[in-house]
């Protein structure tokens, strides 16, 4: 239970620090393990060399004081006893000139009286019973802590104490200013060679991140369908290994790609044949029934109307008659079907002629009010293809309206804008939800979208429930367009 | 009774028969020579000087239209009278632009044509019946527009520009930095006051107050 209640915790901390060092890049990871490293490593140095070094020479100081109290006691001997305080004096004098980390020395007689000093202002208090030795002992050392910093006090007793007690106190002063120097000294080793490390692993970083972020570029490049690019093998490791593997990744997909666009560039060209073979099998049907059959039916009216002209029998007149009437609506409906088959206005007059007609026919047939604007084809004539696809556009746009949209007003704008031709099929119908409508069964909106594209023309809907429904076909016009509607922006008059 | 010389120009053989067998048949009228083609045409018509000429429209070298200037330069004073199967106004428009005098769809020939021969000659114009409305309705006055465009707000007027311009109304939303139903909003309310009900109507309006001038 309770191991559990800290694993967990474990692992939330764990969590914690790796959403930080996961979001930093590679370069700052490298790079923080090495100063870290670094900077750990020279401060645990620094610190146990601190440690090593105080030890030793703290040491060393208090050998050196006993030395020097003993040497001072062996010399004091003789003086104590005969009691010279010139010699006792001079001689801590000359003790002291040749130890310059002496600080003080003084010689207390048998009876406990100091008889010499080296403390020319008056004696310390207190330092008398800091360090009190016994006849016994061979010497006695106490470290004490003064206001210069830690001194050695060391008594050696003289003459075994009969004459007298000999105490030096040596400063530890040289000690902390060679741990000082040790210690800046591996400072700066220390961030010497962080620099170092700091270089290293930055060449490290380049090394390993180049590559990668090349891979990363070409990988955008291959998502954006960009299979062209390929990355350079800069080493013979893993990351080469994945650069050989994209690299073929990329050549497999722009091989597909290119197969891709070559079946549908054959496809494109297939339907576009098959358009074309059917356009031109209807105005051959249209023009043979025109051409042919009509002249023979018309003939065949005119030679009713002769036969009738010349007989007076009201018997045979009514029935010329009757066959007249038969003959004119057969002529009628032929007219109307070479008309649907392909209306030879649209070969002979235009574009702009075959839409009129076109909606004049749908307004008769439907009812629906179409209003019909094309102000910038007047009269010209546009590529024979173009003018085919923008007519049966139309005409299956309208289809769609009669038969779908329910609506009271439908509005033809063709207008050009920017060295484009823009047909606009407006309905004030009930609309769709131009999302919802992809694949089979859309009104035959495929067909439109079919048509344009194979023109470079593309079908934009804008469509809402309730709303009417709006479709934009654009198509581009050849260069050999007039200049004056190209690239004009158009601002509003007056 | 003076006798009207007529020259049928069709290439169609049995029409040709049929129409020479019922103009004969009148005592005023007379046909003189037939042409299949309009280079035959053109020689026919200087050589006979015909008073009238019955021209159908497609021939088996080229349009009866494209001929229309060359046989009156052949014979100026002829009348040439369409006698043809299109029913398109544009056909019409283009016959009497180029200097016919009168039109006749085939299938109304046998009711038609011998009283369009007889006005033409008189010096009267003849069109298919059916014809002249689709004709007139250019000369009839075009529901006119209510309110004038100075009646519309700023944004209407920026809007309907661009709607006349032909843009989507996603376009419009993002050149005006409006949502496109806003730019709905405006739309309908700019119809509306300008008496509007389409987008082609629009459109036309628009053309006749000249307000979509190049930049």
């Amino acid at each position: 239970m309770n191991t559990m209640r800290v694993s967990h915790r474990l692992k939330r901390w764990a969590t914690a620090i790796w959403q930080v060092i996961g979001a930093v890049n590679i370069r700052a990871k490298i790079l923080g393990i090495v100063l870290g490293l670094v900077v750990l490593m020279g401060v645990a140095a620094t610190i146990e060399v601190r440690l090593l070094l105080d030890q030793t020479l703290t040491t060393q100081a208090r050998e050196h004081s006993v030395a020097v109290a003993r040497d001072v006691a062996a010399r004091a001997t003789d003086l104590t006893l005969m009691r010279d305080y010139y010699g006792l004096f001079r001689l801590l004098r000359d003790t002291q000139a040749n130890n310059p980390d002496l600080r003080y020395a003084f010689v207390i007689d048998s009876e406990g009286a100091i008889i010499a000093h080296t403390f020319g202002a008056g004696f310390p208090a207190g330092l008398y019973d800091a360090n009190i030795v016994t006849s016994n002992e061979h010497h006695r050392s106490v470290l004490l802590a003064t206001d210069e910093g830690d001194v050695w006090d060391t008594a050696v007793p003289i003459f075994d104490g009969r004459a007298g007690v000999a105490r030096v106190g040596l400063s530890l002063a040289a000690r902390e200013q060679t741990v000082a120097a040790v210690t800046s000294q591996l400072l700066i080793t220390t961030i010497m060679a962080a620099a170092i490390g700091i270089t290293a692993a930055a060449l490290l970083t380049w090394i390993l991140t180049r590559p990668i972020l090349q891979l990363v570029e070409l990988t955008k490049a291959v998502t954006g369908g960009d299979f062209s690019r390929r990355a350079q093998r800069w080493a013979d490791d893993e990351i080469g290994a994945l650069t050989d593997a994209l690299n073929a990744m990329s050549d497999a997909l722009a091989q597909a790609e290119r197969e891709r666009a070559e079946r549908e560039q054959m496809r494109a060209q297939y339907v576009t044949r098959i358009i074309a073979a059917q356009e031109e099998e209807r105005k051959r049907i249209a023009r043979e029934l025109h051409d042919s059959t009509s002249q023979a039916l018309t003939s065949l009216l005119i030679g009713l109307r002769s036969l009738a002209d010349r007989h007076r029998s009201p018997d045979l007149r009514r029935q010329v008659d009757d066959l007249r009437g038969i003959v004119g609506q057969v002529l009628h409906d032929l007219h109307a079907l070479a008309r649907q088959l392909r209306p030879s206005v649209l070969d002979d007059l235009g574009l702009a002629a075959a839409i009129q007609r076109y909606v004049a026919d749908c307004r008769a047939r439907s009812g629906l009010t179409i209003d019909l604007a094309m102000p910038d084809l007047n009269g010209e004539r546009l590529d024979p293809a173009l003018e085919t696809a923008l007519y049966r556009i139309v005409q299956e746009a309208l289809t769609n309206v009669i038969r779908h949209a329910h609506a009271t007003t439908a509005s033809i704008v063709i207008e050009r804008r920017d060295g484009r031709l823009r047909a606009i099929i407006e309905d004030n119908g009930c609309g769709f939800d131009p999302a919802a409508l992809r694949g089979d069964g859309d009104l035959g909106l495929n067909g439109i979208r079919e048509r344009a594209a194979l023109l470079n023309g593309h079908l934009i809907i804008e469509s809402a429930p309730g709303n009417g429904t709006t479709l934009y076909v654009e198509f581009p016009l050849l260069a050999s367009a007039e200049e004056s509607y190209a690239c004009e922006p158009y601002s509003v008059g007056r | 009774m003076p006798v009207n010389r007529i020259l049928l120009v069709d290439d169609h053989a049995v029409l040709r028969a049929g129409l020479r067998l019922l103009l004969d048949a009148q005592s005023d009228l007379h046909v003189v020579g037939e042409a299949e083609d309009s280079r035959t045409a053109a020689m026919q018509v200087a050589a006979l000087q015909p008073d009238l000429i019955l021209l159908d429209l497609s021939l088996t070298n080229g349009s009866g239209l494209a001929a229309i200037p060359s046989l009156r330069a052949a014979a100026p004073h002829a009348r040439i009278l369409v006698l043809t199967m299109h029913d398109d106004e544009g056909y019409v428009r283009q016959a009497l632009a180029a200097g016919a005098h009168g039109y006749v769809l085939k299938r109304a020939a046998d009711a038609e044509l011998i009283a369009a021969i007889r006005a033409v000659l008189r010096g009267e114009m003849y069109i298919h019946p059916a014809l002249t409305r689709r004709l007139l309705e250019d000369l009839l006055p075009q529901t006119p527009p209510v309110s004038p465009w100075e009646s519309l707000s700023e944004r209407e007027r920026e809007v309907l520009a661009l709607v006349a311009r032909g843009y989507t109304a996603a376009e419009i939303a993002a050149q005006l930095n409006l949502s496109p139903k806003t730019v709905e909003t405006y739309r309908t309310r700019g119809m509306e006051k300008l008496g509007l009900r389409s987008r082609a109507a629009l459109v036309q309006f628009a053309l006749d107050h000249n307000l979509l001038t190049p930049a």
